[in-house]
């Protein structure tokens, strides 16, 4: 069955002020986008259709990222790199087309392959930095890293899956699966950090 | 600026509401225009972003190589608060520049219960509450929109109002700024320049006397080169629609793609302000309005139009429209849907093709009032089985909600009108069941009417809010039983309504003492604060009953008398006696009543055969 039809994979940066988007708001412009770019756009079957658009994870609110990723549909082939220039015609400042290439229909989807998303944290002036990276060696010395989201309590240490210092930039590899995922600001919280003193870039995800 | 903002932006919900950045967002560099101006909508992003008559202004101001137009809304209470812990001023959306830096704030004033906001917002900015307080280096204050078709309530505070459309007032008004700006002249001659634009309404230009009783003893110009009266704006030729709409990154009300088809009715409900402040009817042709579509859906992405109008069934072309929407669209993802459809036999022809193009919408009627003779009343007439059998067709085209708008508190109503509406409510609730079985819901939508200015009922008293509250009892009960679903304004928010728009000078310190005391927001029933309302008028000695409950007299100076709509006080009152016998008058496009509309703008009426004009 062609039901699908042509499936594209894009990576997409998200600067600016458009980190102040939310994940459904985002995929609303995204969506708009599409319609916008002229594309022969695949939608949804039923009642109601929607483009085909599938984005792998959410970024939360106020994180730029330049590793964004999503799955949409074409009706016809055609060439990535015009998807990608039609696509970036039609996208709000801050939002920017860095990739696309085609995927098989076989490839499971974003959000079931996703495994792991990396962080760079960038401090604000005034934060001691060295104090942040003393103090953080310590906490990672814990048991269990105990935070609560939403009334849930759960141990953040396992998801931990790797920890980097370059200069004063703290690299974080995290679990980003369907049943454990983990945020860098959770983290940061427990060393007594506001979202006002670091700046956090989504700069990788890892699928299997 | 920038950088203390995004702090804030960590702090609060829906930070996307304060950082513009949209697509289609026209951005300048600061420096390189003369004239900053700053469009207004005085309630938050979500609700004031879709706002039409802004979007347009933003469009035919942007388009000037010398002038910048850029947005601003009120905060919500958390960014309000934040804003105020860390002494910043309100600021623009594009270049985020404080209010204050620009050279006009345009603010929009679409109903009445923002004006809190707009002292709120003046306070945010840390620009002068009152016009007479405001120097040379201030921005120029200026106000539009349907509520400034009586401007008196907010006349301390705005330095200029433009009445009626603003699409060629706007560019007067700037321009008209720009002379004085380069002529280095003092604040008092921009007002005097001003107040020569046709349209512009400059109340420190006018002296209000008052009679011992409290009412208007009259309203004097204070030279003779200001208007007196001051005659609204319109467009003779209503100009293409704009297609480069601002497209929101967040969630607001509207969010869709507006296409106004045209302005004005003809109908001439007694009630109906917008009907009779928003004359003659114009048209745009069924070419336009398709190319409209078409360049709007490709400029935004939207995959949902808005057809706007005040009575879409009326517009002279709507088959033709709805047939070419329907075979462009039926394929298409679009969704088109067309509000303010009158009852009538055509309205039902279309209703197959609406029900495809909009298959989740529910449909909406509005009698108004529920019997014969109240519809005589308010001249909306309507047989009762013309509507029962649209009813039908509704339920018969597959639809299963029903809403159905309902005034009370209308002049000469008693309880058994008010009984009427929940009758009527079952007999189509009835129909629906025998159609459609149990999932047919019927929603009856009341509200409380508020006698309007520059309407034949101007000069009724409002209904008691003890009245109000027993009819609201009784509909309440009574749909509770008949299982009909009920919603209604609540009674202290059209009190608050009714005081500022039919308030005079004298209500400005009542608006400034209702903000001091925690006035805002009042649209907003969960915010709306009828205390602080009450004690602002006891605090200033003003009685609020003197402006909602007191029948005017028909020789009466009222408040708004010196603004003219181009229909004549005059006609008002011919079509109030007709109303107090009970008698209508048809749709006006059919036979001139002579309203003062054609005396007013016919010389300016297009003589070509494609710009069709309501009037006959």
């Amino acid at each position: 069955m062609n039901e699908t039809k042509y499936r594209y994979r894009a990576v997409f940066s998200k600067n600016g002020d458009m980190r102040f988007i939310g994940h459904l708001d985002l995929q609303q412009l995204l969506e708009r986008a599409l319609r916008r770019s002229g594309l022969p756009l695949r939608y949804s079957q039923g009642f109601s259709p929607k483009v085909r658009l599938n984005l792998a994870s959410a970024l939360p609110l106020g994180f730029t990222s330049s590793a964004e990723m999503m799955d949409f549909w074409l009706e016809q082939p055609m060439e990535p790199s015009l998807i990608q220039q039609q696509l970036n015609s039609a996208l709000p400042t801050g939002i920017r087309i860095l990739s696309v290439t085609e995927v098989s229909n076989d490839f499971p989807s974003l959000q079931a392959s996703l495994k792991a998303a990396e962080y760079k944290v960038s401090f604000k002036a005034g934060v001691d930095v060295s104090a942040v990276c003393a103090n953080l060696e310590e906490l990672l010395n814990e048991p269990n890293l105990i935070v609560t989201r939403r009334n849930k309590q759960f141990d953040l240490k396992p998801l931990v899956e790797a920890l980097q210092w370059e200069e004063d930039k703290l690299y974080l590899r995290l679990s980003n699966r369907p049943e454990a995922s983990a945020r860098p600001d959770e983290l940061l919280a427990l060393l007594g950090l506001a979202p006002e003193q670091y700046d956090i870039q989504r700069i990788g995800l890892y699928y299997s | 600026m920038q950088t203390q903002l995004e702090s804030l932006l960590y702090r609060v919900e829906k930070p996307g509401r304060y950082v513009g950045g949209e697509y289609n967002q026209v951005v300048k560099p600061w420096e390189s225009v003369e004239t900053h101006v700053a469009l207004v909508f005085p309630d938050i992003y979500d609700i004031g972003q879709s706002n039409l008559g802004l979007a347009i202004l933003y469009d035919i101001l942007n388009r000037q190589p010398d002038i910048l137009a850029e947005r601003a809304y009120a905060p919500w209470i958390d960014m309000e608060t934040q804003l105020r812990e860390h002494n910043l001023p309100l600021f623009s959306l594009e270049s985020k520049m404080p209010l204050s830096e620009f050279d006009i704030l345009g603010i929009t004033l679409p109903y009445e219960q923002i004006y809190t906001n707009v002292i709120n917002i003046l306070d945010l900015a840390g620009i002068p509450l009152f016009s007479n307080q405001r120097t040379k280096t201030d921005p120029l204050i200026l106000a539009g929109g349907q509520a400034s078709y009586n401007p008196e309530p907010m006349a301390d505070f705005i330095d200029a109002f433009a009445i009626g459309e603003g699409e060629e007032v706007i560019l007067e008004i700037t321009h008209a700024y720009q002379a004085w700006k380069r002529s280095g002249a003092a604040r008092e001659d921009l007002l005097t320049t001003l107040a020569e634009v046709p349209g512009v309404y400059v109340p420190s230009l006018y002296t209000v006397s008052y009679n011992p009783d409290g009412t208007i003893q009259a309203v004097t110009p204070q030279n003779e080169q200001v208007s007196f009266p001051v005659v609204k704006r319109i467009m003779p030729k209503l100009p293409p629609p704009i297609t480069q709409f601002i497209v929101p990154n967040v969630q607001t009300v509207h969010d869709r793609l507006s296409v106004e088809i045209m302005r004005g009715c003809t109908r001439g409900c007694r009630f109906c302000h917008a009907g009779m402040v928003n004359r003659p009817v114009r048209e745009r042709s069924v070419e336009e309005i398709i190319t409209a579509i078409d360049d709007g859906l490709a400029a935004t992405g939207y995959d949902e139009v808005g057809i706007l109008s005040l009575s879409s069934s009326d517009y002279t072309q709507i088959l033709p429209l709805t047939e070419e929407i329907y075979h462009k669209f039926r394929d298409s993802h679009v969704r088109v849907s067309l509000p303010s459809l009158r009852i009538a036999s055509f309205s039902v022809d279309l209703m197959d093709e609406l029900k495809e193009l909009s298959p989740a919408g529910g449909f909406t009627i509005a009698p108004e009032a529920a019997t014969e003779r109240l519809r005589a009343v308010i001249n909306k007439p309507l047989d009762e089985n013309v509507l029962l059998e649209t009813a039908r067709t509704i339920f018969e085209h597959g639809w299963l909600n029903l809403k159905m708008y309902f005034m009370i508190g209308l002049p000469t109503e008693t309880m058994e009108d008010v009984q009427a509406i929940l009758d009527l409510g079952s007999k189509v609730h009835k129909i629906g069941r025998s159609i459609a079985g149990n999932r047919v819901n019927i929603h009856l939508g009341i509200s409380t009417f508020i006698p309007k200015a520059h309407t034949p009922f101007q000069w009724y008293p409002m209904d008691t809010p003890e009245n109000i509250q027993s009819k609201l009892d009784l509909l309440k009960r009574g749909a509770h039983q008949a299982h009909l679903k009920m919603t209604y304004n609540l009674p202290e928010a059209s009190l608050v309504e009714s005081w500022l728009s039919r308030g005079d000078r004298r209500l400005g310190a009542v608006i400034l003492q209702a903000w001091q005391n925690g006035a805002k927001f009042d649209a907003w029933s969960e915010h709306l604060n009828l205390q602080a309302w009450q004690d602002a008028f006891s605090r200033v000695e003003l009685d609020p009953d003197f402006y909602t409950l007191r029948q005017r007299s028909l020789d009466e100076t009222l408040p708004w008398d010196h603004i003219s709509t181009g229909v004549s006080k005059h006609f008002l009152l011919t079509d109030l006696c007709l109303s107090q016998a009970e008698r209508t008058r048809e749709d006006c496009r059919n036979s001139c009543y002579n309203c003062g509309i054609l005396d007013c703008f016919e010389s300016t009426r297009p003589t070509q055969d494609d710009v069709y004009w309501g009037c006959p």
